[in-house]
Parts: C-alpha cells; structure tokens; sequence
C-alpha cells in the first residue's frame, strides 16, 4: 500500500513490516487461547456461528430448493424404473411389517409377563439441517434448534427417525451442531448385536467408520447389527446405528442406517440424565460393627422396585 | 487499468469480498452432508493469492486477516493459526508482486505452489507438533494439489470477468505516484 516515492518510504517499509508481524502475534495469541482454554473458545465460535448462519437462512431455503427441484426434474425420467423398484420394496416391507407386528405384540406380552421396565421414553425435538460445515474436513451439520427455544445440551444423541447420526456439539441461542458419526472427532461405544461385543465407533473422514476395540472380532460378521450402547452414560442405549461390513483390507466397518445422502430433518433426542445410585447398600454396606437387635430381616432391597 | 483511483480500489475489495462471501456461502450449502470422496480446492484462498499478485494495492493485509478469521471460526478450523499463515504467505507474495510484475505466468504459478505448499505443511506441522486431531494426510496433499492446479483458471476467470490484470510498470495514479 504504501508506495510513496522518495524518503517516506525508507521508514514506511519497516513500519509496515512491523505492523505486519503484530498482526501475525495478534493470530498466533488467538490460536494460542484457543489451545488453552477450548471450550470457551469453542463457546465463542458457536455463539458468531449462531449470530451469522441462521441470518441467512433466507438465502439457503431458496438455493437449495432450486437445486432440489432440478435433481426432480431429472429423477422424473427414471420414473419408470423407480416405481417398479419402490412396489417391488413396497411388497417385502409388507412381510416385514406383519413380521414386525407379531413381535411387537409376542415381546409386549413378555415384557408383561417379566415385569419389566423401560427407560421411560425419549423426547424428541424436529430440527431442520441449516447449513454443512464448509470443510472437507469437518463433519458436522447446522440444526436450526438452539438452546433458548427448544432447550437443546450438548451430548445429546441425534438421529433421522431411522438410524443414529450423531451428537450435539456446540450449542447457541438459535441453532446448534451436530456432530456426525463419520467426523474423525467422533468416538461412541456400541453393541454388536447377535454376539452381543462391545466395540467402539470411530469415525474417520470416510463414508464408513471404523469398529474399534472389539473384544472378539472372530465373532462378529458383516451384515451384523449394530446399536449404541448407554455405556459412559452419554448416550441412550439401544439406538440404531449401521450394520458391519468387511474392507477389503480386513478392517470391520459400519454402514450407517441413517441417510447421509439426504440429511434434511434431524430428531434430537432429549435424554434424561442416568439416575446416580450414591447411598450405600444396607444389605453389602460398609462393615461395621452392627448392633444384634438390628440384624433383623429389613426387606430385601431391589424388590420393592 | 488505466484508472486506480481510490472508488476503484474500494469497488475492488467490494468485489473481492462479494465472491468470498458467494464462495462461502456455497461451501455451506447442505448438498451433501456425508464425507465425499475428494476434497475440492480452497477457491476463497485462491482468489486472495490471485488477488495479491496482481493489485496487492486492492487487498490490504487487515481485510485478508479478518476474512481468514472469520473463515477459521465458520468452517470449524483451529482458530487464528490458518489466518496467521495466509496473512505470512500473501504478505510473502505481496513483497515480491511488484518485482514480478514482468515474470511469465509458469514462474508465478511455481511460486504461488510453493507458497501454498509451505503454508499447509507448516500448519499441519504445527498441529502435530501440539497434538491437534487432524484429518489424514493424503486428503490434506490432494486437497492442496487440486488447489495449485485449479489457479490458473481462477486468474484466467478473474482477469476475463472482472478486469484483474497485472499493472503495466510505470502505471501512476491519481495522485501521480508510481506504482
């Protein structure tokens, strides 16, 4: 910029050159506080991300409902071939639904029978996707859902209505993030189901996660289901998540149930935190000396639940 | 170019700034948001480069800083450390625009390569350094190889589109100082 002819500029080029390298510092010490101090940075990130995004919701709805209107209109010449495969589906899901409604109704009746109780159930809140991450990088996605209206936390599971998509992570006034399942910042343990292994879910930037830290990986085989496990008691047990599959370099991965394609509506699922158990059993409770007349029999604890 | 007064200059960082926010806001766009196949070329930090090398009187060191901030807290990177490095590697360009205001484009493009080159390894080397998670480095060396081959067309779009050529030497403007 500062181009002057003659004297000025032999002082303005060092001055420059110092201002420059201020600014350089003044970057550096931002990356530094956000080494430092992460999560009030990342606080901070979520709450200009929340400031900028959802103010141009007006442009994205447009856009991208054009697009979408061009991808029909090229989907209408396969129209044809579509609807034979969709009433060809249709016909198996049938079975699968009369199959599905005999269990439901024979596992009601076991479930009456053993007494037992479920977690009570989730809530859910609709979001709709706002925006991508706008990195190749970063996989994550925009909810127009926040922490004022809805009362989104983070850590909250996410899911299409189908299968697990990911976590909240990051949450402002009017919209929050959720961090997919294929982010290489993602880690969430699960159950591999037939064999009943514990592994754990890590994404890594591709398509398919990996499955790490099975116990036994001679049991488990590609096509398994496999569910989220309340372990670490972030997340809701028994969610859906994918089915193993086989590389061809002999590593198991998941095939996500959820749509990746088409993320649009997303379900946050409002989770109550796990109950802590903090007072101590009376019946295997510290020892101590008991008096004799106490040793009475005070009701067997776990039954009056 | 024969006119640089300052509402060209400041027509010019209107226009800069209008494509980066286009370029953004594209990125941002949930086409699809499930991990692709390739990552496609960093267009926004292309444009700067170009940018820089041709008038780096219409792109002052502040702006680029701020844009690459603001990139760094919406695109989910580390904060800062990407803008330090872009605001180092365009200053580096900067210093030498004039001086190559006679290179033939092969030379530029070499060392606006390099640049980048040294930028992206920098930063990764940075990060490994301080234990930052960080995405694997065959799709960092891709990401960065469609981005130096895609820079001839973005000169090529600039300079047709909006007139970004390089200024002739001995060009002067209004007040009558060289360039």
């Amino acid at each position: 910029m500062a181009k002057q002819n003659g004297k000025s500029e032999v002082y303005a080029r060092p001055l420059r050159r110092m201002l420059v390298g201020a600014l350089v510092v003044c970057l550096l010490a931002i990356f530094v506080f956000w080494r430092i101090d992460s999560p009030r940075a990342e606080r901070f990130r979520a709450a200009v991300v929340d400031a900028i995004v959802p103010q141009m919701d007006w442009a994205f709805i447009p856009v991208k409902k054009t697009v979408d209107m061009i991808e029909g209109f090229q989907s209408y010449a396969r129209l044809q071939k579509q609807n034979q495969d969709l009433r060809r589906e249709l016909q198996q899901m049938k079975a699968w639904r009369e199959a599905a409604l005999q269990l439901e109704q024979e596992n009601a009746k076991l479930l009456d029978l053993n007494k037992v109780r479920l977690d009570p159930a989730l809530t859910v809140v609709t979001g709709m996707v706002l925006a991508d991450s706008g990195s190749p990088f970063r996989q994550s996605v925009l909810l127009n859902v926040g922490a004022a209206r809805d009362g989104i936390r983070d850590g909250w599971a996410v899911t299409d209505g189908l299968g697990l998509v990911g976590r909240i992570s990051g949450v402002g006034r009017k919209s929050s993030r959720v961090l997919l399942l294929t982010d290489s910042a993602s880690r969430i343990p699960v159950h591999i189901q037939p064999s009943g292994q514990r592994a754990m879910l890590s994404g890594d930037n591709t398509s398919l996660p990996l499955l790490e830290f099975i116990e036994l990986p001679e049991e488990v085989r590609p096509g398994d289901r496999v569910i989220s496990s309340g372990d670490g008691g972030v997340f809701p047990a028994g969610l859906l998540v994918g089915q193993v599959v086989q590389t061809r370099d002999g590593r198991l991965r998941l095939r996500l149930s959820a749509d990746y394609e088409r993320l649009e509506f997303l379900r946050v699922l409002r989770s109550q935190p796990a109950e802590t158990i903090n007072s101590p059993a009376t019946l295997i409770g510290p020892l101590r000396s008991v008096p004799e007349a106490s040793l009475e029999p005070q009701g067997v604890g776990p039954a009056d639940g | 170019m024969a006119e640089s007064t300052a509402s060209a200059h400041w027509s010019y960082r209107g226009l800069y700034l209008l494509l980066v926010a286009i370029v953004g806001f594209a990125q941002l766009l949930p086409f699809s948001p499930g991990p692709g196949t390739f990552p496609g070329p960093d267009v926004i930090l292309l444009i700067t480069c170009a940018w820089v090398v041709r008038r780096p009187d219409f792109l002052p060191t502040l702006l680029i800083a701020a844009v690459f901030l603001l990139g760094d807290v919406i695109f989910m990177r580390p904060l800062g450390l990407w803008a330090a490095f872009v605001v180092m590697g365009t200053e580096f360009l900067r210093m030498r625009a004039v001086a190559w205001r006679d290179l033939n484009f092969l030379l530029e493009w070499f060392m606006v390569a390099g640049v980048l080159s040294a930028m992206t390894l920098v930063n990764r080397l940075v990060l490994w350094v301080i234990f930052v998670d960080q995405p694997a480095l065959g799709l960092t060396l891709i990401r960065l190889l469609g981005t130096i081959a895609v820079y001839p067309l973005v000169v090529l779009l600039a300079a047709r589109f909006f007139g970004l050529r390089k200024l002739a030497p001995g060009a002067v403007d209004r007040l009558g100082h060289k360039h």
